[in-house]
């Protein structure tokens, strides 16, 4: 009787909409305080002639918009922002697919290979990102040093992994792939755990072989988790600038410029705020509409 | 027994002791001495860079600040940072509108203008007791539209060459390279015969800024004139350009795109490179760490090109004061006082920090012939002449908000890298350059 009493208590709290309110309260006041704000601020700053040393605003319409349209550093910038995140969200979820499905099978020192492949996704970005810069600097680059000890290269003639073009864009988006396979994998992990047992097994039984079983059942059964580990990919690197910010600032010649450092080195260090703020909205469209198809498509892999 | 006793004395009742001592002394000394008590509480917080030669913080941290500070009852305190977190941190400041005192710039801070306190006050009692500013402190700190000093420069670096001088007395430069022509001629030769690539930066970056604008200034070229009109877009330019993509596709690498501010420091210490354009803090490093390539490294004066022999300042100290500070005068004595005692920031900076004031280092060109720490001790002399080859960015004309967003967005080192590269003829890059020139000057008229 007193657990019956004790549980109609306990619904009723539940149900409470004040105590509801209250204990989702503190997630509302975060999206606002740290979310909410900086954006309707950047909004705000998108319009005005804000600039860092200055406090006062005026509206200026659509003019910080149709300026930056006119850089050809904007221009480049959106082209490398959608080469950056392509190229590294197809890497990434290959790569992760194939980790995903070989840490599944149980091997001893599974979890010491786990706790590894993490590592990079812990560690901090700048600190992981600093080792790269080495690993790939022009004079120390441990690569290059190996290359040259094997004859392949002659030392004054090496490949700078920063400073041609192509390469620096390839280095900027394998160092990203390596931070994020870790965070894709251990979605992936989770999507392909979920998989009953007994259908890959019943496949087998049915005369179904390993890839025809991994084509054409668990990567099915596993697209709807693959969506949202791609679709949280696009968005942390469409608005990531630290790996390039470290490794290239852009360089060489804007070749690995995109949109986020872009704004970034026009609005704090340029101190042309608005323009800034421009940049950065030119982002938001393309982020609305991955985020709305991350809950589409996280709803529907909620309901398989 | 005893020492056991007296082990457990040191571990728990010393602090006990000293911590009581602590507060009985902060307590009674304000109970005691009120006045005393409410002017120990003036504190003057500065932000700086972390200074190249850490010898210069040393003293300016631990020695001079602490004395000023016992001297005029005021706890001084110095946060030294990252040079390129200098922006991010001042917008931060203002945004905020709380932060330091004193901020220093290493470049015209000219966007700041409104924030800040009009330093005429400053330079005018400095003046007073030091003599005249140099053009270049004048150029870099003032708005010559609004008539307001929104900075105070105390020093500048010199931007002189940096060559190696067996691989150049091998080619027939036994004093190294004087001119562009100079440049090129000894460093194809020298990339010929030892593979050295010639090392002047492409990226986007402090040092390749400085060196780019030497080129571009050297050869008749400018970013704008002296009333601040775009004028990138012209013959001399198109020269300079020509000139660049000449020198690296005969004697540098792509590794040259890849560089940040150490870079060129590293490869001419690693013995890689033949020649860059650098502050000294290259062979001050050597001399520091007694490295074998000390005596190999020579300084030479800025490269004369066909229409002038000039350079940038490398580093441009710019102290500013926010209107939001809290210790607005107090800043401002502080920097008075500390103009009286700038040659011991010279010498214990070993040189690093040139005078905006001559008469504060009366002796200069006499005391940087002669360094003990440098092999052969006279290494520094040529830079004697300073004044008559270095100048601000935004040369001709002022260091305006324009001049500094075009800084920033790495306008000038990108214009050279596409020619370098052959990706774009000097003609296009120029003209581009030009109306992004005009585009963001446009933002702030």
């Amino acid at each position: 009787m007193a657990i019956a009493a004790s549980k109609v208590k306990s619904a009723g709290a539940a149900q409470s909409p004040v105590l509801g309110a209250a204990m989702f309260s503190p997630a509302v006041l975060y999206i606002l305080l740290l979310i909410g704000a900086p954006f309707a601020l950047a909004i705000f700053y998108a319009f005005s002639d804000a600039r860092i040393g200055s406090t006062q605003l005026h509206y200026v319409g659509l003019e910080n918009f149709r300026s930056i349209l006119q850089s050809p550093s904007f221009r480049q910038a959106v082209q490398n922002s959608i080469v950056f995140t392509v190229g590294s969200q197809l890497i990434v979820v290959v790569c992760a697919t194939i980790l995903s499905l070989a840490l599944e099978a149980p091997f001893r020192g599974r979890g010491l290979v786990r706790f590894l492949i993490l590592l990079p996704w812990v560690a901090p970005v700048s600190l992981g990102t600093i080792g790269w810069k080495w690993i790939l600097d022009s004079i120390y680059s441990v690569i290059t040093w190996v290359l040259v000890w094997l004859h392949l290269f002659s030392p004054y003639d090496t490949p700078m992994w920063l400073g041609e073009p192509h390469l620096a864009m390839a280095s900027v988006i394998c160092v990203h792939c390596w931070r994020m396979i870790p965070f894709a994998t251990v979605i992936m992990l989770a999507g392909s755990s979920a998989i009953p047992k007994e259908i890959p097994e019943a496949a087998e039984i049915d005369g179904a072989g390993y890839f025809s079983t991994l084509f054409r059942i668990k990567i099915p059964m596993m697209l709807p988790i693959i969506n949202v580990a791609v679709l949280f990919g696009i968005i942390f690197t469409f608005t990531d600038m630290t790996v390039v910010y470290i490794l290239t600032d852009g360089g060489p010649f804007d070749s690995t410029q995109t949109l986020p450092l872009l704004a970034f080195t026009t609005g704090i260090q340029g101190s042309d705020l608005a323009a800034g703020a421009a940049i950065s909205l030119f982002l938001v469209p393309v982020l609305v509409a991955v985020a709305y198809f991350m809950l589409r498509v996280a709803h529907r892999a909620e309901v398989v | 027994m005893a020492r056991k006793r007296s082990r457990e004395f040191t571990r728990r009742e010393l602090l006990k002791t000293t911590g009581g001592a602590a507060l009985a002394a902060g307590i009674g000394s304000a109970f005691l001495f009120p006045e005393r008590a409410a002017a120990q509480q003036r504190t003057l917080k500065i932000c700086q860079w972390s200074h190249f030669v850490p010898a210069w913080d040393e003293w300016f941290n631990k020695h001079y600040t602490v004395e000023w500070g016992q001297k005029n009852n005021v706890n001084v305190v110095v946060d030294n940072i990252n040079l390129n977190d200098l922006p991010a941190r001042a917008a931060s400041e203002v945004s905020a509108q709380k932060g330091h005192d004193l901020f220093m710039f290493l470049s015209p801070p000219a966007s700041h203008e409104k924030n800040v306190v009009d330093m005429t006050h400053v330079y005018q009692e400095v003046e007073r007791k030091h003599g005249k500013k140099i053009d270049l402190a004048h150029k870099s700190t003032y708005n010559p539209k609004t008539k307001k000093y929104f900075a105070f420069s105390d020093a500048y670096t010199p931007d002189p060459g940096n060559w190696h001088k067996d691989w150049w007395t091998a080619v027939g430069y036994p004093n190294g390279p004087d001119t562009y022509d100079d440049l090129l001629d000894g460093a194809v030769k020298i990339r010929k015969t030892t593979g050295h690539p010639c090392g002047l930066g492409l990226a986007q970056e402090l040092d390749t800024s400085m060196a780019m604008r030497a080129i571009l200034w050297s050869f008749g070229g400018a970013e704008q004139d002296e009333a601040g009109n775009v004028t990138l877009n012209s013959k001399y330019t198109v020269d300079a350009l020509k000139y660049m993509k000449s020198l690296y596709q005969q004697t540098e690498t792509p590794e040259v795109f890849t560089w940040t501010p150490p870079s060129n420091n590293q490869a001419m210490l690693a013995g890689r490179v033949s020649y860059v354009a650098n502050a000294i803090s290259i062979t001050r490093q050597s001399e520091r760490e007694n490295m074998p390539i000390d005596s190999e490294i020579m300084i030479s004066r800025a490269l004369k090109g066909p229409v002038r022999r000039i350079a940038a300042e490398h580093v441009m100290n710019c102290y500013i004061i926010w209107n939001f500070a809290d210790e607005k005068d107090l800043a401002q004595k502080f920097l008075i006082d500390y103009m009286d005692h700038f040659h011991d920031g010279f010498v214990a900076g070993q040189f690093y920090n040139f005078p905006c004031f001559p008469k504060t280092v009366p002796d200069l060109q006499k005391e940087i012939s002669s360094d003990s720490r440098a092999h052969p001790p006279d290494k520094y002399k040529v830079l004697g002449d300073v004044l008559e080859w270095a100048t601000n960015v935004g040369y001709p004309g002022y260091a305006s908000a324009g001049i500094s967003e075009a800084f920033y967005a790495w306008l000038i080192p990108t214009m050279f890298a596409k020619v370098a590269r052959g990706d774009e003829t000097a003609e296009n890059a120029a003209k581009a350059a030009d109306e992004e020139y005009r585009r963001i000057f446009a933002r702030w008229a």
